[in-house]
């Protein structure tokens, strides 16, 4: 969980604009710089350079499309990243709302 | 000031006794986290938990209680290398602090030691802080479309 490859991952998606971004094309399919740059609040270029570090740890595969690139998730790769971040952030709301119901039925059985 | 920490916080109708049973026994942890648990629940115990079968590629984490002040605290450090000491830099801590509050206890839970562990992008602190809120409204969108997906993490 510690690999180099892991922390990328970690940094691509941590990034709220590149969240969002990868929300868009999730919804949308596919997208451009420019196309992407016409629903949020940054630059083509930004965008731009989000979707270069979004491609560099796979999360997003590049086709040629004129004079620019158009962009898709790749499933896989997604479905690792989200993988990851679930292990550390969500397992955790999940072993406390554990730990919650089995105190909660503990404290029911005493006080009967 | 500790970067790369990931925090939780959830209110328990039980009282501090109740839930500082919950989540400090080994046999209760095994009820909401690994699927076995063997340590000794006071300060300076090691142990270990295991996760699925060891024979069939589970999982054996090394787990070493640090401080328990019952009713109050627990903390631990999990996932250093079997043999070494676990210490800032080769494991995660784990606390858990619980306050009386009304009839029940609010109970939060900190994990530390990403940055030390190399995990970079929790460097700062601020951004951090956006990641966990970030999940919080990113994951639950993604799990069920990546459960459709039928692909293998």
């Amino acid at each position: 969980m510690t690999s180099a490859v892991d922390d990328d991952l970690w940094s691509a998606v941590g990034d709220p604009t590149r969240r969002r971004m990868l929300d868009l094309l999730l919804v949308e399919g596919e997208g451009t710089a420019t196309t992407l740059s016409r629903q949020m609040p940054v630059t083509r270029q930004a965008v731009a350079k989000h979707l270069a570090v979004l491609d560099r740890v796979g999360l997003v595969r590049a086709t040629p499309a004129g004079r620019e690139r158009r962009y898709r998730v790749d499933d896989a790769q997604l479905s690792r990243a989200v993988a990851q971040l679930s292990a550390v952030g969500a397992a955790w709301d999940a072993r406390l709302q554990r730990i919650k119901q089995i105190a909660e039925a503990i404290q029911r059985t005493r006080q009967h | 000031m500790e970067f790369g920490s990931i925090e939780r916080e959830v209110y328990v109708e039980a009282s501090p006794e109740v839930v500082f049973e919950v989540v400090s026994s080994p046999d209760h942890l095994k009820q909401w986290w690994p699927d076995d648990a063997r340590y000794d629940p006071t300060p300076g115990s090691t142990g270990e938990i295991t996760f699925g079968d060891p024979e069939a590629g589970g999982g054996v984490v090394s787990f070493a209680v640090v401080d328990a002040r019952p009713p109050r605290m627990f903390s631990f450090r999990w996932t250093h290398p079997a043999g070494e000491v676990p210490a800032e830099g080769n494991s995660l801590l784990v606390t858990f602090d619980l306050t009386p509050s009304g009839d029940g206890t609010l109970l939060r839970m900190t994990e530390t030691g990403f940055r030390e562990m190399g995990w970079e992008a929790a460097v700062l602190e601020e951004r951090y802080r956006e990641h966990v809120h970030g999940w919080d409204f990113f994951l639950p969108r993604l799990a069920p479309y990546v459960a459709t997906l039928g692909v293998r993490p």
